[in-house]
């Protein structure tokens, strides 16, 4: 409520406004009004200041991207749509179940429904495994916080981006959908670009 | 009991005051100080300082002491942050974290593991630790509900404690020496006892799991609901742990006035039933010999039609699940809006109820007058009051059996205080072990039993019996202390119990008895009015039939419409499949269920009914404390609460009761049980209270109100077909006809509709068994497995012969509630018939 570094003005200007009293009203300070110099010089100088950069550009030509035919490079660290991984030599899904992406997420998108592995037919590494493994894009906020939980890195931020859908039950996407590759790669940006 | 006086003591400079003899870690707790505990755990009885974990500095005592173990005294100077005290605490986390797999994640326990948390606030933070682990194979089952991982185990003992010393089945033990110490049982045999469940609970690591939950959910994944397990008498405080709308799990919710935190199996496991696929979740009416599913206003329609037509040949059962609230509206559309006065929910009688020999005219005065003499608030006991006894009876049930939980507080009461235990029964006890001494009467004699015992205790009115009945009488009688016992009891005919109580002088306090009845909710359900003698508050109403009246009026057609709410008599009733004729009998039957059963299939309209994990309502456990039923999961399906349903019906009929909620519903039975007057959700919480402990305890009608006495006492009232027993008369006269055994019943604890319908307890479900003394079986060259038959009046049972070396020569016993006709044969003279060789 106190705006005013002041509480010396701010006792002088309460006498002025009673309404302070209730803190209804809130006093802002503004700085001095510039006169004819000070304010052609912000009229015209800057303006010019900030135009010499615009042509300056116009000689490096256009940077338009054609999306969809063309897409965006991403950063290697960009938080894409989520990955689920699987142990490239045994074929086993690295998650295990343990829901402590779900516990991470801030965003609560996460289900996670485990189940005890047949030992004759394992799904994971270990005991158990995820049953269900949801993740609700629609509400996703990409914060990576569930990456970070993985105990087993199990699941990491893809760099996919495209993922707008006509539904939102189509958001939910599925162990299945995140454990597969997606179709088309995202380009990757490289050092230095 | 007086409140221990309390004394302060200094911890971490902050005066903390406590109870005096209160545990160090206990007191600390009244200053906001935790100390870290692994072992500790005051339901398991005294501590045994095995962990280290609560290690903290006192002044003037040179060593570290635990904490969990060490009594405050007044002026102690504790300090629990010391570097001393870190050092010591966090090196017991290393020593125990040295063979801990750390599995977190694929560990059922992970996210409420006591070790997890113990281990982030008072662990090093970082193994220094490169050689191998100890290694075990797993997970192995221990029982066939308990998976076993021994690798994570800490060795606190508390499952070992709680086998030997809460449950004292003893077969848990810790094996082996040092590093190789395990948790195991002799043998490798699987750990089967009623109430091995608690185990799972009192693990502070992951090592012992729910086979039935693992891995269902983590702690962020669920929500707990708190309500009251009315699976039996014992009525259980339990968490619901529910996850996407299923319960998944049941857990204790300590109440140490009710169940001190434990549950049995049945009630751990039991939940599966609610969760079953095959239960009716919408109305269901006959049409054309099948049932149909149909919409509420239709069956309801339905359901009034056939009761307007019926009228007053009306009955209704109320089953022993139901809430106070639906007993409550099923007599009131039974006796106002039908007027029809038969209503029962005892599955074989009460106190006094005499039903066969007057045809159900029995004289009223006399039963209403033995419920309130032996009802009354100033004889009842609370559950802790056992603690509190110097000396306790059962009489005429077997706790474990009926009322579980009763077992394990008995148990206590005798472990830990010494209190003098006394059985008297006529099925040996699994209570006998520890009990000072033990009486075995002749089934169906326990009346004369009391009688003989009121008579040693030297009441007034009863005549001291001869012989060997007189002689247990006197043993029994002997381990009793006037003014300080408590007897918990069951059966039908206890008219002694009045004599013994004044003897006893147990209107004194933390003296008193508790009746275990047949039903859940069975005092909550007559208090309410489901009795055919007394209408709510037992006020004075015009006396019905009781349960076998009920269904032989059905059967002679006398009865034309029967209400049955959340009861299969079929299966928990005396005469069994003598209802299926009766119930065919029936122009409308009406059942109020959650499965199809065998009643369902004689029914033309079917309600289906909730699951307690649904339900909203009261409760009343045996001791009179009214406890809240309150909804965890929503109704599946088409299922409707049962007070509106009841509500809606009886509008449908012209009784207009007003209820539209839950409270309403409590509110109208606290307006018309005069003792339970005022009582309001509120007032009952989350812990309940006894109503005999409220104000209006004073509107218990006295029982000079009730009639004149019109029997003598002592008198022993036997049901027709049995010979009334001359006094020292033990009912032994069965050992001299050859062949012939007098057969008693008992309900076995899983002989219930849940361990059928709850998968993991499947295993458990009973088959019918006679349960012979040695020389019986000899001398009617029966062996161990034998099929038998056993019969008497045109009524037979099949069974499975097993010997027991304390049966009493004479007696044998069949189990009830398994849908045969074992328990009309309560009581009666048998042949005994060879049907087959062992399998
Ligand atoms: S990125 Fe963040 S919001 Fe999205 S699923 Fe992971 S933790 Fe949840
Ligand atoms: S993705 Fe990782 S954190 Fe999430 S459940 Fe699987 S293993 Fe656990
Ligand atoms: S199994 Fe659990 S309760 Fe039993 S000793 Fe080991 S850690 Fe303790
Ligand atoms: S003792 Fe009875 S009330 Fe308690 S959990 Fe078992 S079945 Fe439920
Ligand atoms: S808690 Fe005190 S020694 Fe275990």
């Amino acid at each position: 409520m106190n705006n005013s570094a002041d509480s010396s003005s701010e006792a002088e200007v309460s006498s002025e406004f009673p309404y302070l009293e209730d803190e209804s009203v809130v006093a802002v300070q503004r700085g001095p009004e510039p006169g004819g110099l000070g304010g052609a010089y912000r009229a015209f100088g800057e303006t010019l200041r900030g135009l010499k950069t615009t042509f300056a550009r116009i000689v490096e030509g256009p940077v338009t991207i054609q999306y969809p035919e063309e897409k965006t490079p991403v950063y290697p660290r960009f938080r894409g749509r989520h990955k689920l991984h699987r142990f490239e030599d045994t074929g086993l899904e690295k998650c295990v179940g343990c829901s402590l992406c779900a516990a991470a997420c801030p965003a609560d998108c996460i289900r996670v429904v485990a189940a005890e592995n047949d030992p004759e037919d394992r799904v994971s590494a270990g005991e158990r495994y995820a049953e269900i493994y949801e993740i609700n894009l629609a509400r996703c906020i990409f914060c990576g916080y569930c990456e970070v939980a993985c105990p087993f890195d199990a699941i990491t931020m893809g760099h996919e981006y495209e993922i707008a859908d006509y539904n939102r039950d189509d958001l939910i996407f599925t162990k299945e959908m995140l454990l597969a590759e997606p179709l088309e790669r995202t380009p990757l940006r490289r050092e230095g670009e | 009991m007086p409140d221990p006086p309390r004394i302060t003591l200094l911890v971490d400079g902050v005066e903390v005051e406590a109870p005096h003899g209160a545990m160090l870690v206990d007191a600390a707790k009244h200053g906001d100080v935790e100390i870290p505990v692994f072992c500790y755990e005051p339901k398991l009885g005294h501590p045994v300082g095995a962990c280290r974990m609560c290690v903290v500095e006192i002044e003037g005592i040179p060593k570290l002491q635990t904490a969990c173990s060490t009594p405050v005294r007044d002026g102690m100077v504790v300090y629990t942050q010391t570097e001393r005290v870190k050092e010591a605490q966090s090196a017991v986390v290393e020593f125990l974290l040295v063979n801990h797999p750390l599995d977190c994640p694929v560990c059922d326990k992970g996210g409420e593991c006591p070790l997890q948390d113990v281990a982030m606030g008072w662990g090093p933070g970082r193994s220094r630790s490169v050689d191998p682990k100890r290694h075990f194979q797993k997970p192995i089952p221990l029982s066939p509900l308990i998976k076993i991982d021994r690798e994570r185990c800490i060795l606190c003992y508390r499952c070992v404690r709680f086998s030997q010393e809460v449950a004292e089945d003893e077969q848990l033990q810790l094996l082996e020496r040092g590093s190789s110490t395990f948790v195991g049982t002799f043998d490798n045999r699987p750990y089967i006892a009623p109430f091995h469940g608690n185990i799972i609970e009192l693990c502070p690591v992951g090592a012992l799991t729910s086979d039935a939950y693992r891995f269902r959910a983590r702690p962020w994944d669920i929500e707990d609901a708190g309500t009251v397990c009315t699976l039996c008498p014992s009525q259980c405080n339990i968490k619901l742990t529910v996850r996407d709308e299923r319960i998944e799990r049941v857990l204790a919710r300590d109440n140490v006035d009710v169940d001190d935190g434990w549950l049995c199996d049945k009630g751990r496991f039991g939940y599966q039933m609610a969760e079953s696929g095959q239960r009716i979740t919408e109305p269901l009416i006959r049409a054309g010999g099948e049932l149909r599913p149909a919409g509420w206003a239709e069956a309801l329609e339905a359901a009034a039609a056939g009761l307007r037509e019926a009228g007053e040949r009306t009955a209704a059962i109320v089953g022993g699940s139901s809430s106070n609230e639906d007993g409550y509206l099923a007599q009131r559309i039974v006796r106002k809006a039908l007027g029809s006065p038969h209503v029962e929910s005892r599955p074989s009688g009460g106190p006094g109820v005499e039903s066969r020999r007057t045809g159900g005219r029995g004289p009223a005065g006399f039963l209403r007058q033995g419920l309130v003499e032996l009802s009354a608030p100033r004889l009842a006991a609370s559950v802790s009051d056992l603690d509190r006894a110097e000396s306790i009876l059962v009489l005429g049930t077997d706790p474990l059996h009926s009322m579980p939980i009763l077992d394990l507080r008995i148990r206590k009461a005798v472990r830990l205080r010494g209190a003098r235990l006394a059985v008297a029964t006529d099925r040996p006890s699994v209570l006998d072990g520890g009990a000072e001494e033990t009486a075995r009467y002749a089934p169906g004699f326990v009346g004369g039993f009391v009688s003989a015992l009121a008579a040693e205790l030297g009441a007034a009115g009863y005549e001291r019996a001869r012989g060997e009945l007189g002689a247990d009488a006197e043993r029994i009688a002997g381990a009793l202390k006037p003014g300080s016992t408590v007897i918990v009891w069951a059966g039908p005919d206890a008219r002694g119990l009045v004599g013994c109580a004044r003897a006893l002088r147990l209107e004194e306090d933390g003296a008193g008895l508790i009746e275990v009845p047949e039903g859940a909710n069975g005092r909550g359900l007559r208090e309410v009015g489901c009795l055919p003698v007394a209408g709510p508050g037992l006020s004075d109403v015009e006396q019905g039939l009781d349960a076998s009246g009920i269904r032989d009026a059905l059967e002679a057609g006398s009865l034309e419409a029967a209400l049955l709410v959340n009861a299969d008599p079929i299966r928990d009733f005396a005469g069994g499949p003598a209802w299926g004729e009766a119930l065919g009998k029936a122009k409308l039957v009406l059942a109020v269920s959650m499965f199809e059963d065998a009643s369902t299939r004689q029914a033309d309209v079917v309600f289906p009914a909730e699951s307690y994990a649904e339900k909203e309502g009261t409760v009343t456990h045996p001791d009179g404390r009214l406890q809240r039923l309150r909804p965890g999961t929503p109704h599946p399906g088409g299922v409707r609460p049962m007070w509106e349903v009841l509500a809606e019906l009886g509008a449908l009929l012209g009784e207009e009761t007003g209820v539209e909620s839950a409270p309403d519903a409590l509110a109208a039975i606290a307006s018309e049980v005069p003792f339970y007057a005022g009582i309001s959700h509120e007032e009952i919480g989350g812990t309940g209270i006894r109503w005999q402990e409220r104000a209006a305890a004073r509107y218990w009608p006295r029982v000079d109100d009730v009639g004149a006495r019109d029997e003598v006492p002592g008198r022993e009232v036997e049901p027709a077909g049995r010979t009334a027993p001359e006094p020292g008369d033990t009912g032994g006269r069965a050992e001299d006809v050859d062949g012939v055994i007098r057969v008693g019943t008992y309900r076995d604890l899983w002989a219930a509709e849940v361990t059928d319908r709850s998968p993991a307890l499947r295993f458990l479900a009973p088959r019918q068994a006679l349960e012979l003394a040695p020389r019986d079986a000899a001398r009617l060259g029966l062996g161990s497995g034998h099929e038998v038959e056993v019969r008497s009046n045109g009524t037979s049972v099949r069974a499975r012969v097993s010997i027991h070396e304390r049966v009493k020569p004479g007696s044998g016993f069949l189990i009830e509630g398994l849908g045969d006709r074992a328990a009309s044969l309560r009581g009666e003279l048998v042949e005994i018939s060879k049907a087959g060789e062992p399998e």
